[in-house]
C-alpha cells in the first residue's frame, strides 16, 4: 500500500527513515526521489546533511546540533506536502545508451562454472528468466529486456551500483536471486534480481540472474573518462539507462576503445522527467502485449 | 616522512568524519570506528579535526621516522615502544629522526590511533582521505598499509608533553561486558514485545566474523510481529526481509536471525530490517570491543542519545588538554 502520510522513524541520533509505502511501485520511488531532491535543493531544510532515496523510502542524515528530530520530522512532512501529488514531480534525468551483448559468452561461462562447482541443477539464467516470465524463448527475453528505458531508482550496497526499474510496464520481469550466491561475476554483467536490473560495477560475488554484458565502465577510480569528473561512479538517482543490443564484434570494439581511453559515452543531458507525463503515457498503453 | 617497516593488521589511513555526502551513490563514510579516541589524538598533536591519521586494529605497525615528528597514540594499548622505551598513551611526544615506533598486539581495546603533527598528506578522494578498502578507495593506494609504504606528513606546529586528562577519555579497558546504548527504530514495529525484551535483557557475544563493515553478534533468536509475515512478496521470504531501504550507520541489521551492527564501511542499503540503531555516543565501544566480549543493550531515546553525543563532542576540544608538568 501507499501511505496517506509518510511514516517517519528514527535511525539512531542522526538519521531518520521516511517510508512512503510498503510495495514495489515506481510511484513510491518518485516520491522518495522528489523528497530527497527537495531536502537538498533550494528549499533545503537547515541541518540536513545528505539523503539516500531507495525504492519506497528516503533515508535522511542530519546534524542534531542544527535541528532536532521532532522539528525535522514536522518540517520534512510540511515540505513533502508542499510538493503536491507525485504527478507534479519533475526531476532532471540524464539518458545513457549502453551497448550490450545479450547472451554473451562471459556470463555464460560464469553460469556454467556455477553449475560445475555449486549447483548442477541450475537452469541457464536466460532460459530460466524467460520461462518464469512466460516468454517464448531467450530471444524474446532480449527483446523485452532491451525494449524499455530503465529508471535508476536507487544507488547503494556498493558504490555506484544502480538498481534500475523498467519504465515501460510491458517490459516488467521478475527473477529470484541465486541461492546460494555465486562466488564471482564478470564486471559489466547485466543482470536481474527481484524486479530490478543491475550492472556489476566490478568483478564480485553476486546473486542476480545473468543474461548479458556491457563493455561500458560504470566505476572508474582511475578517472580515465571525463564523465567521472568529481566522482568515481557514473550514475545518480533519477538517471535513465537504455540497453542497446550489439554484436560481439561491436562489443569487442567498444571494449578496445574503453581500454585505450578513447571511448565516448553516449549521454543525453537536457531532459526533465515528468512523473505526470509518464503516468499519462503508461495509462495509454495496452498492457496485455509484450514486445 | 615515515616508512612502514611492519604493517600491523589492516592498519589504515582515516579521517573524521570521513567521506560524507555520497551515501546516495553507495559510499559509506568510512573514518575511524572510535572517533572519540581519534579526535583526541589529532588534538594532542595540534592538528585540525579533519586531518588524517592511522587506525591500527588488534596488532599495530612498526614505523620508522626520517625526521623529528610530534605524535600521539590514543585508544587501545598496543604496547608501543620507541628504542625499547614504552611510549605514553593519551600524551604527545616527539619521535626523533632515525627512531621507530614499534607496536605489538592490543592488551586492552581493539583499535589504536596514531596522529602525526601536520597530518598524513594522502590525496583526498571525494573530499576524504579515509580508506575504504572494500572498494579500493582512499588512503595511499585504496588499501591498508603495506610494508614499504611511505607516509608523507605535512609540517605542523604541535608540541610534545600535552596530555588528555582521564575524565576526557573513553573508558577503554578489557571488559567482559559492555553496556551499549541503542535507539529503537527504524523498524522496531517488526519485532514483538518478547523480541524487544530478549534484545534488551540478553548478552550478545561479539563474533570473530566482525570487521569495519559490520560487527556480528551471537545471541538468542528473534521473534516478530505480524508485519514480518503479512507482507507483499517483493518484501522477500524471510521474516526479517523488507523492500531494500537505506541503512543508518550503527543499525542493528537483522540478517535472517543474526544481528550485524553496520559500521563505517558497511553497505548503504539492503533488504533486512533494522529494529534498533546504535547512536554516535556508543560507536566508539563497537570500535574497541573484542571478539568474545559481550554487549548488553540499553534502550535510550533519540534526545538522550543526542545529548550524550554532545557531551562527547565537548570533551573533544583543545581546551580539555593539560600540559604534563
Amino acid at each position: 500500500m501507499i501511505y496517506d502520510v509518510p511514516k517517519v522513524s528514527p535511525g539512531g541520533d542522526r538519521y531518520l527513515l521516511v517510508e512512503f509505502g510498503n510495495e514495489m511501485n515506481l510511484d513510491l520511488n518518485f516520491k522518495a526521489q522528489g523528497l530527497a531532491n527537495a531536502l537538498t535543493g533550494e528549499d533545503r531544510i537547515n541541518g540536513v546533511i545528505e539523503t539516500a532515496p531507495c525504492f519506497a523510502t528516503t533515508l535522511v542524515h542530519y546534524d542534531p546540533d542544527l535541528i532536532s528530530y521532532s522539528d525535522l520530522k514536522v518540517e520534512l512532512l510540511r515540505l513533502f506536502e508542499s510538493l503536491g501529488s507525485s504527478d507534479d514531480i519533475e526531476v532532471d534525468s540524464r539518458l545513457f545508451y549502453f551497448p550490450t551483448l545479450y547472451l554473451d559468452p562471459w556470463t555464460t561461462d560464469c553460469i556454467n562454472d556455477y553449475r560445475d562447482k555449486i549447483n548442477p541443477e541450475k537452469e541457464q539464467d536466460p532460459e530460466f528468466v524467460a520461462r518464469i516470465n512466460g516468454l517464448s524463448d531467450v530471444r524474446q527475453l532480449v527483446r523485452v529486456h532491451s525494449g524499455t528505458e530503465y529508471w535508476a531508482a536507487s544507488l547503494g550496497f556498493w558504490p555506484g551500483l544502480a538498481f534500475m526499474m523498467p519504465l515501460d510496464p510491458r517490459c516488467r520481469l521478475t527473477a529470484p536471486k541465486y541461492n546460494p550466491p555465486r562466488t564471482w561475476t564478470p564486471q559489466g554483467a547485466v543482470s536481474m534480481g527481484g524486479m530490478s536490473t543491475a550492472i556489476y560495477p566490478v568483478p564480485s560475488p553476486g546473486g542476480y540472474q545473468l543474461f548479458g554484458r556491457t563493455p561500458v565502465p560504470i566505476w572508474d577510480p582511475q578517472k580515465t573518462f571525463p564523465e567521472f569528473e568529481g566522482d568515481l561512479c557514473i550514475f545518480r538517482p533519477g538517471d535513465r539507462i537504455k540497453y542497446v543490443p550489439c554484436s560481439k564484434e561491436e562489443y569487442l570494439e567498444v571494449e578496445r576503445q574503453v581500454t585505450e581511453g578513447s571511448f565516448k559515452f553516449n549521454i543525453v543531458d537536457y531532459q526533465r522527467f515528468s512523473v505526470g507525463n509518464y503516468k499519462r503515457w503508461v495509462a495509454s498503453l495496452d498492457l496485455t502485449s509484450r514486445f | 616522512m615515515i616508512s612502514v617497516i611492519e604493517a600491523g593488521l589492516e592498519t589504515s589511513i582515516q579521517d573524521w568524519p570521513g567521506r560524507v555526502g555520497f551515501y546516495n551513490k553507495g559510499f559509506p563514510p568510512s573514518g575511524p570506528l572510535d572517533s572519540w579516541s581519534f579526535r583526541l589524538a589529532n588534538i594532542l598533536v595540534g592538528n585540525e579535526e579533519g586531518f588524517a591519521a592511522l587506525e591500527c586494529q588488534f596488532m599495530g605497525p612498526t614505523l620508522k621516522f626520517d625526521r623529528d615528528i610530534v605524535v600521539a597514540i590514543t585508544g587501545a594499548d598496543m604496547q608501543a615502544k620507541v628504542n625499547g622505551q614504552t611510549c605514553p598513551l593519551w600524551e604527545s611526544f616527539t619521535v626523533y629522526a632515525g627512531q621507530s615506533i614499534e607496536m605489538s598486539y592490543a592488551i586492552s581495546g581493539a583499535r589504536s590511533y596514531i596522529a602525526f603533527c601536520g597530518g598524513i598528506a594522502a590525496e583526498p578522494t571525494l573530499g576524504s582521505r579515509s580508506t575504504f578498502a572494500a572498494a579500493g578507495v582512499g588512503g595511499l593506494t585504496g588499501n591498508a598499509l603495506k610494508i614499504g609504504d611511505i607516509l608523507p606528513v605535512e609540517p605542523g606546529h604541535g608540541e610534545a608533553g600535552r596530555r588528555i586528562p582521564l575524565v576526557a577519555r573513553p573508558h577503554i579497558e578489557q571488559q567482559l561486558t559492555w553496556e551499549v546504548e541503542a535507539v529503537a527504530g527504524p523498524n522496531d514495529d517488526w519485532i514483538d514485545q518478547q523480541g524487544h525484551d530478549r534484545f534488551l535483557s540478553s548478552e550478545w557475544r561479539v563474533s570473530a566474523k566482525s570487521n569495519r563493515m559490520g560487527m556480528r553478534l551471537e545471541g538468542p533468536d528473534w521473534t516478530f510481529t505480524n508485519k514480518a509475515y503479512d507482507k507483499l512478496p517483493e518484501n522477500g521470504s524471510e521474516p526479517a526481509n523488507i523492500i531494500d531501504h537505506g541503512y543508518p550507520i550503527g543499525a542493528v541489521n537483522l540478517a535472517g536471525q543474526t544481528p550485524i551492527i553496520l559500521l563505517n564501511d558497511g553497505p548503504s542499503m539492503g533488504g533486512f530490517i533494522n529494529p534498533y540503531t546504535v547512536p554516535q555516543c556508543a560507536l566508539w565501544k563497537l570500535g574497541q570491543a573484542r571478539p568474545g566480549e559481550t554487549f548488553r543493550f540499553k534502550s535510550i531515546s533519540v534526545e538522550e542519545a543526542q545529548l550524550r553525543a554532545r557531551q562527547i563532542n565537548t570533551l573533544c576540544k583543545d581546551c580539555q588538554v593539560n600540559s604534563v608538568t
